[in-house]
């Protein structure tokens, strides 16, 4: 059994736990972060990718809403490799209630948010494929934010300034030392490695998942999930945020992402048991196209990618158990004073766009409990990427040689690190999936600095098999560079690529009809037809994976 | 335009066909989209490579014997056994006037190595795949090298070769790996780690490079009687030059499938094609057929995209159209129709039942057996419902078969696709 000594541990590594192990490494408190899978794996991987300018939340939620908009103005500045400044329309249909932009308006006045009203002409010319019914468009400062990139920005920045990430590990058990939380013991689910971390403070942001890590300390904290449903189309069909001007309801927005656009999303209470088995429903892939089909009628003629779904991670405030008490918003629980339990705060609920707020308010709390670290310094410190605004152009001109698409994709993902990922070699510069234009220096950097632990992991890092062709030929790809760069053994890498492939199949399987199916064909075709992929028996070590 | 006969669709199975049609001295053309699965492919035509409980099927002729008559809609029952036969054999024929040899072990099957060092029961198989020499070799046990390209992206020797090793055919034989360089080749603008199997054909396809190559390929295989390679042996000369590698390096120069394209299977398709051309049929490429005028029992003539809306009419038909996959058949949100002229298609009317939960699932994914009904005479029907006599479907559009669980798809395309000209042959006579 290895022993760790620390001074804080945060489980969960989502955006909220990257970003508090993030804040308190700036603070100088040494800190260790525990992810049951991948980082980005779970809710904040999960949602559409939009930067919230807070418009969406304005009627209904003020404080939402004023939240947004003032980290939409610092994740512009500390976050910009992972932004793209869209803009973001609010459109009405002519069945829609025409009153409520008016109301949008006023409440965007309210909260600090921009929204300026444009001519439906002029939102067809920033937008063509938009719906020519429109009766009116308002311009909001909405944009894209690419999840994953951003929280594997965090957690770079932090091991960069000396913390431990632990991927695919669980924690089994948080442990008692009397009436304090005084540390953790975990099994590293693909070694079987167990550990035990110690600390003055635990951070728990494991989100939807945190019920069940409470219960293990004896502390009741009650979820209560609700499910959202997203599709993938395979083109960029808008590049501005388009939002449906009504009460928020299903299938309301579509976001460009990438070389991709998502239709967003759905709402459906899910049982807690359940909360690793969601998928999405034959209805909700038919409310999603018929909506986005309303903002963007080429929407019905685009090919479904493929479907996913996550869970919000909603929680009763005052441990009132008939949900009365619901709260959307930011909920901080020092578990010393609500719960007599010492060393152990909860930061949950709350939005991908909080999450630096919500950090920052964990690591003032889990400092404050140290007695040690410095104030917070993340909304004006920039992520690694971020550093400096690069320009397209001078990197063109820098990495002469390289194709521009090349250089342009790496410096899209990776902002002012592409130095540290690209070089005029050849084989750096090697495509190995197409669609995204990923390059073998690409993985080669993943591999090493970005823990990536499979190919799903490395898809999260460089979008690998995320685009049209969802992984055909670079998946097995990316399987032999595993055994090239000394990440996997052999047998490791092709139970790797049956993984990918299983999990790629998750997402496929709800939209498997017209293009997708042929795709699907083409694939199991080499996979199994060429390759024999399904019949290849595995040690137990890779078996374990 | 008039023809005997016009064929929809230019893979495996059109081109059988047409070549069978077009060596009686019938005026046929082949009309065809792009790229046929043989693209995609080992290069190895399966017979019968497993049974219905996924075990290995070692005699497939005497399996079919037995086969076909539990399962009368298979598409080789539709054949009979005994065509199926006739029909491999002229195949083999063919192939061996445009210089691609086939060799088969007897009556029973042998294996070819996978991509991923797993072993697939097939029939026939090219001279760098299974012969006689290969065999011995390979009784007596002889060490292996796999070889690759430096930088080659879409060819892993360990990730085969960890399976190999675990394979108890493969117990006591000793297995290494080995790189080799590329030549001086090509325009030096070209990334060569993003050369594909086809750009190192091309080399292998020029004489200047081979003594090069045979000195790397001797020393890095290092005693080794096999030296294993992708298969990117070449297209055009590989009959010659396979013969000349082997003799310049003493070794047995062996080919395992590679991510597509697949030089295996273009090779076939090019010896296909141009023993096509050389029988005087018309091989009409890149268009595709949109529609056809029944009437009656007769489908009249088609129309293609590309046609400028002039019919191409014929005397019979053959619609070897392919799978999703080839566009053959189209899947919509609830239902998988066939899209030239909406002929009965089975299916299952529940999407959720379309797939298997898993992406490798033992039983095999459902949607691979749907395909256009068909009688005996491989006739299909109208979605109203009336027969269409002169229309012939085959290969991978025919329902009631799984290419991949059972290991069939060469042999299924290769024998209806002979059927279909037989019957043609037989109403003309």
């Amino acid at each position: 059994m290895r022993r760790i000594e620390t001074e804080a541990i945060v489980i969960g590594g989502g955006a909220t736990g990257a970003g508090t192990l993030r804040d308190l490494s700036l603070r100088g408190v040494r800190a260790v972060l525990i992810e049951k899978s991948d980082i980005a794996s779970g809710t904040t991987g999960r949602n559409h990718g939009l930067l919230h300018s807070g418009a969406r939340y304005a009627v209904n939620d003020l404080e939402s809403a004023r939240e947004c908009i003032s980290e939409n103005r610092i994740l512009k500045k500390i976050a910009r490799h992972c932004i793209e400044d869209t803009g973001g329309l609010f459109v009405t249909l002519p069945e829609d209630d025409p009153s409520y932009h008016g109301k949008l308006i006023e409440h965007c006045r309210y909260a600090g948010i921009r929204c300026e009203e444009i001519g439906v002409r002029e939102a067809l010319r920033m937008e063509p494929n938009l719906n020519p019914e429109i009766l009116s468009a308002l311009r909001v400062p909405d944009g894209t934010i690419d999840p994953f990139r951003l929280t594997s920005a965090n957690v770079l920045d932090a091991q960069e300034r000396g913390a431990s990430v632990f991927t695919h590990t669980e924690v089994e058990e948080i442990l008692r030392d009397g009436d304090r939380a005084a540390g953790v013991r975990c099994r590293d689910r693909l070694t079987g490695e167990k550990i035990e971390i110690y600390a003055g403070i635990i951070v728990n942001a494991s989100g939807v998942w945190g019920q069940r890590l409470s219960a293990s300390a004896g502390i009741e904290l009650r979820m209560f999930p609700s499910k959202g449903s997203m599709l993938i189309i395979d083109y960029r069909i808008n590049n501005i945020v388009v939002n449906r001007c009504r009460v928020p309801s299903d299938g309301d927005i579509i976001v460009p992402g990438d070389t991709v656009s998502l239709i967003g999303t759905t709402s459906k209470k899910v049982d807690y048991d359940r909360i690793d088995e969601i998928t999405v429903d034959d209805d909700e892939i038919a409310t999603l196209l018929e909506s986005g089909e309303k903002l963007i009628p080429s929407v019905s003629r685009a090919r479904v990618l493929r479907a996913y779904c996550g869970v919000r991670p909603l929680i009763a405030v005052s441990g009132e158990m008939d949900g009365r008490e619901i709260s959307r918003g930011i909920v901080l629980i020092d578990h010393e004073k609500r719960d007599a339990v010492g060393g152990l705060i909860t930061i949950a609920g709350g939005k991908l766009m909080t999450y630096r707020l919500m950090a920052e308010m964990a690591a003032d709390l889990a400092c404050a409990k140290l007695k040690a670290g410095k104030k917070c310094r993340t909304h004006r410190t920039p992520l690694p990427g971020s550093e400096r605004r690069v320009d397209q152009a001078r990197s063109v001109k820098f990495f002469t040689g390289i194709p521009n698409s090349v250089v342009g994709s790496t410096l899209y993902r990776h902002g002012h690190r592409i130095r540290n990922i690209l070089h005029r070699e050849k084989r750096n510069y090697g495509l190995i999936c197409e669609c995204e234009m990923v390059t073998e220096g690409e993985i080669e950097y993943a591999l090493k600095k970005l823990n990536v632990r499979d190919i799903v992991d490395l898809r999260r890092r460089t979008r690998i098999g995320m685009g049209p062709c969802q992984g055909q030929l670079c998946a097995y790809r990316a399987a032999g560079l595993f055994v090239k760069y000394d990440s996997a053994t052999s047998d490791e890498s092709n139970k790797m690529l049956v993984d990918f492939l299983e999990e790629r199949w998750k997402g496929i399987k709800p939209v498997l009809w017209g293009d997708a199916l042929r795709e699907v064909e083409f694939g199991y075709w080499i996979y199994q037809g060429l390759f024999g992929l399904g019949d290849v028996r595995f040690e137990e070590e890779a078996e374990k994976r | 335009m008039r023809y005997d006969c016009v064929i929809i669709g230019g893979g495996l199975s059109g081109l059988t066909c047409g070549i069978r049609l077009a060596e009686t001295g019938a005026s046929v053309a082949v009309i065809s989209t792009g790229m046929s699965a043989l693209h995609f492919s080992s290069g190895s035509i399966d017979l019968f490579g497993y049974n219905g409980e996924g075990r290995t099927v070692y005699r497939p002729f005497e399996f079919l014997d037995e086969f076909v008559g539990s399962n009368p809609r298979h598409p080789y029952a539709l054949c009979g056994a005994r065509q199926v036969r006739e029909a491999l054999f002229y195949f083999r024929g063919q192939l061996d006037l445009e210089g691609i040899e086939l060799y088969n072990n007897d009556e029973s099957n042998h294996f070819h190595v996978t991509t991923l060092g797993t072993l697939k029961p097939t029939f026939f198989s090219q001279r760098s795949v299974f012969n006689e020499k290969i065999r011995l070799a390979f009784e007596k046990k002889s060490m292996i090298a796999a070889l690759n390209f430096e930088g080659y992206r879409d060819f892993y020797p360990e990730l085969a070769v960890i399976n190999l090793r675990r394979n108890v055919l493969f117990r006591n034989i000793e297995i290494i790996t080995g790189k080799i360089v590329y030549p001086d080749y090509g325009d030096p603008q070209r990334n060569p780690f993003e050369y594909r199997s086809v750009d190192i054909a091309r080399i292998f396809d020029t004489e200047r490079y081979l003594e090069e190559l045979a000195v790397q390929i001797r020393n890095a295989a290092s005693g080794a009687a096999f030296a294993a390679m992708p298969a990117f042996l070449g297209i055009s000369n590989f009959k010659r030059h396979h013969k000349l590698l082997q003799e310049l390096t003493g070794l047995l120069i062996y080919e395992i499938p590679t991510l597509p394209p697949s030089i295996l299977g273009m090779r076939i398709d090019n010896a296909l094609k141009s023993r096509f051309a050389s029988l005087g049929g018309v091989y009409i490429a890149g268009d595709t057929v949109t529609g056809g005028s029944i009437s009656g029992e007769r489908l009249e003539s088609v129309v293609t995209e590309n046609g400028g809306g002039s019919a191409l009419s014929a005397g019979s038909f053959v619609l070897a159209t392919g799978s999703f996959f080839s566009g053959g058949l189209v899947s919509e949100f609830s239902r998988v129709r066939e899209p030239v002229l909406d002929l009965k298609v089975y299916s299952d009317a529940e999407r959720s039942r379309w797939y298997a939960p898993e992406f490798f699932p033992r039983r095999g994914h459902p949607f691979l057996e749907y395909g256009v009904e068909t009688d005996e005479r491989l006739n299909p029907k109208t979605g109203d419902g009336r027969r269409v006599k002169n229309l012939y479907c085959t290969g991978a559009l025919l329902p009631y078969y799984n290419p991949i669980k059972e290991g069939s798809g060469g042999g299924v395309a290769v024998s209806t696709g002979y059927r279909a000209a037989e019957l043609i042959l037989e109403g003309n006579s």
